[in-house]
């Protein structure tokens, strides 16, 4: 029995051993590189003090090996002895980031996206980065400076690189097949065009439009808010002029897709598709055409690369008039500071480094991402990727102030107009049932203190940043 | 020290882990879950209390009880394909049957595939636009058309043969375990006295399978109530919410799927559609222990 005992006890100090010699304080559930790692000698400390660890945390993919190198340059050169070690995470970023703030082990810079960055801020995660600005940032990101975007209550805590402009993306051999000479620029001219491509090419398992409907969200936020910024209103629903939601324009929209599904110009099966397996799709040249991000270039160049001739243009409007901006989205963040970090200073350095011109240049002729600080966009040369020159910012694009976003009862906008699209309904009650739920949801939040909502009656989509 | 006092100790010494885990990572989550039900909590910021309101939204929200309505549908359907496939393929595999070993391995590999990668499979056999399925009905001439059977009226029946494919095997296994443990001398008995396969299997199979059927079946109910993993991946719950399973909705009001543009979780209202969830789980496994109560009885 002693033996026995004994031998329990071994084992559980070996396993307590391995978990002990297992563990550190690096969460990266992949990729992790330090710059130091390829030939860097480790310095002793008695020879030259200790320097500065800053943990950088992204779920951006598509720019990892050039972020790498940037940083192993930083690594290297910066005189205030800091390094940083940058951790790529693969999915879920915005839980891991949750998690390593409630145990107390935060990266000291995070990416920043338009998605997570209110959050982030309301969860007190964030340092404002006022203090350190310089008067010739303030001018070179000024007019990016965002309310509820980078800027919350009056604090700064991120600044612009890079934003996804939105296009319709054809498919150029397949219109030239069907008889049409340019794009659609309005939904009658999109629906009309669907059928024709569909027609010429239904026999051989083409159709004219598809959108990756087993998210429906996902699918008009990349579709319908570019239609309606395009033709002079918030692509989410949200009046700016009143300061309510109002989903009449949303649901004139909606009649042009419920007809190209009646018409039988969608993919079949679009109802389950997901973003790849429609590019796939695409790719191979099923699909007429559909709406997506600046991203669709890069997809094409290194993810499905395509013979197709295909390209981008402005999305279609209501009427075929542009009476508003196509808004930039994803804009207005990159990097960040953790209100949490011990080394908020060396973590401006690096920030102050990655918002450097060459870097931001380089980062949009790269085709990372298209550049939309002012001084970059003069300066930087267009990205060599196929297809990209469809996508670049242009006179009909533009920021968008911030849509309040609220989570109503039931069920969401593009949910409800999505049933409406593949099945039946009264339009009119959808719409009335919306308006009434968002804007319920918007005084609950407002009176909550959520944000402030301020009508701007004399708010101008085609200026809507006022300028 | 009393030998019992010594094998108390060590029973507590090996219980010590699973102990604390599911303190920790069970019954600790469970107490904030029952604190939240009554709170308004977007997991950040302050929790407002609100009493039963949620609740009285859960009485209104015409979405869950739509889910509740598909996971009846879901389990129903699995549970009718499964459970007697899964015993006919147990009984012709306790046979001396050539191979047999084998087969139960290929019939148990579903269970410990990733559910995942199983569902990414099934969805490329099932798609409209170029799945197998459709592209071999169409050559067989047995459709002109192709089917969408991820479609609004197809899904249903798709996400469940999926479901059942995947769970065969494992109940096919607790069957067999059941199947092999009755007596040889029952069946050489009934053999002398001239019963034939038939009867052999409804007099002797089923009565003395009876207890390990109850326990299957339960565990059968519990995950077809609970299933939900390969519906997210084949169909998201969609078309227009026709597979949108309970556990489903319940995963994506506490981890909203990001869109691009912000999406807030709702732990206050999550945490009742999950206590809701549950008492209905627990409700229907508990009717189903008190008419199947005569089932452990063997004679």
């Amino acid at each position: 029995m002693r033996k026995k005992w004994l031998g329990l006890g071994l084992s559980f100090m070996l396993a307590a051993g391995i978990a002990g010699c297992g563990g550190n304080d690096n969460n990266g559930t992949s990729d992790a590189t330090n710059g130091k790692s390829d030939g860097g000698t480790a310095t002793p400390a008695s020879e030259k003090s200790q320097p500065v660890q800053l943990k950088y945390w992204t779920d951006d993919r598509h720019d990892q090996e050039y972020i790498k190198e940037l940083i192993n340059k930083f690594n290297e050169t910066n005189g205030d002895n800091i390094q940083v070690e940058l951790t790529v995470m693969s999915e879920n970023y915005t839980q891991s980031v949750d998690i390593a703030f409630s145990s107390n082990q935060a990266p000291d810079v995070l990416r920043l996206k338009s998605a997570n960055t209110s959050e982030f801020v309301k969860k007190g995660y964030l340092a404002p980065i006022d203090g350190y600005l310089t008067d010739d940032m303030k001018k070179k990101f000024g007019s990016l400076l965002i309310d509820n975007v980078n800027r919350f209550d009056g604090k700064v805590y991120s600044l612009a690189n890079t934003g996804l402009t939105m296009r319709l993306v054809y498919n150029k051999d397949l219109f030239a097949k069907a008889g049409i000479e340019k794009p659609p620029v309005s939904l009658q001219e999109m629906v009309d065009d669907a059928k024709k491509i569909t027609e010429v090419g239904k026999s051989e398992g083409i159709y004219g439009f598809a959108l990756n409907f087993k998210n429906p969200k996902q699918a008009f936020d990349r579709s319908i808010r570019e239609i309606l910024s395009l033709s002079g209103y918030q692509g989410l629903g949200f009046d700016m002029k009143t300061g309510q939601f109002d989903f009449a324009p949303y649901s004139q929209v909606i009649k042009y897709f419920k007809q190209m599904h009646k018409d039988g110009s969608i993919l079949p099966g679009a109802e389950t598709l997901d973003i790849d397996p429609l590019r796939a799709q695409f790719a191979a040249g099923k699909i007429g055409m559909y709406l997506s991000f600046s991203t669709e270039p890069g997809v094409y160049k290194d993810q499905f690369p395509t013979e197709i001739n295909w390209a981008g243009a402005l999305a279609p409007t209501l009427d075929g008039q542009i009476k508003g901006t196509s808004e930039i989205v994803s804009a207005g963040t990159w990097l960040g500071i953790s209100a949490k970090s011990a080394h908020q200073e060396a973590a401006w350095k690096f920030m102050q480094y990655m918002y450097g011109d060459d870097v931001l240049k380089t980062y949009h002729e790269k085709g990372f991402g298209i550049a939309i600080v002012p001084s970059i966009v003069e300066q930087a040369k267009n990205p060599d990727t196929n297809g990209m020159e469809g996508f670049l910012v242009g006179d009909h694009d533009s920021l968008w102030p911030a849509a309040p976003s609220v989570t109503p009862e039931g069920s969401n906008y593009a949910d409800a107009f999505f049933k409406y699209m593949i099945s039946d309904g009264d339009l009119k009650t959808i719409t009335a049932d919306l308006n009434a739920r968002y804007n319920a949801a918007l005084s609950k939040a407002v009176e909550k203190g959520e944000f402030t909502v301020t009508p701007n009656p004399a708010f101008d989509p085609s200026k809507p940043q006022g300028e | 020290m009393s030998f019992k006092w010594k094998r108390l100790g060590e029973n507590s010494l090996f219980l010590f882990p699973s102990i604390i885990l599911t303190a920790v990572l069970g019954i600790y989550p469970l107490f904030w879950m029952l604190r939240y039900m009554f709170y308004d909590y977007a997991g950040y910021g302050e929790a407002l209390f609100v009493g039963l309101d949620n609740f009285r939204r859960l009485m209104r929200d015409g979405l869950f009880w739509e889910s509740v309505g598909n996971t009846f549908m879901f389990a129903g359907g699995k549970l009718l394909l499964t459970l007697p496939l899964s015993l006919l393929l147990a009984v012709i595999l306790n046979g001396k049957l050539r191979g047999g070993s084998l087969l139960r391995g290929i019939y148990f590999m579903p269970t410990v595939i990733s559910t995942a990668v199983i569902s990414v499979v099934f969805y490329t056999i099932f798609n409209s636009y170029n799945g197998m399925v459709n592209t071999l009905l169409v050559k067989l001439h047995l459709i002109s058309q192709p089917v969408d059977w991820l479609g609004p009226k197809h899904a249903m029946l798709t996400v469940i043969l999926v479901a059942v494919w995947g769970a065969v095997g494992n109940y096919m296994l607790l069957f067999l375990a059941g199947l092999q443990s009755i007596p040889q001398d029952l069946y050489e008995s009934a053999s002398i006295d001239g019963a034939n396969a038939g009867r052999r299997f409804l007099h002797i199979t089923l009565p003395m399978l009876a207890p390990v059927a109850q326990m299957v079946m339960m565990l059968a109910i519990i995950a077809s109530l609970k299933g939900y993993e390969s519906i997210m991946v084949i169909t998201e719950g969609g078309p227009i919410g026709k597979t949108e399973v309970m556990y489903l909705y319940l995963y994506k009001l506490l981890f909203p799927v990001s869109t691009g543009s912000p999406v807030a979780q709702q732990l206050g209202y999550g945490s009742a559609v999950g206590f809701a969830s549950a008492a209905i789980v627990g409700a229907i496994t508990g009717l189903y222990f008190f008419l199947s109560r005569k089932m452990n009885k063997v004679y």
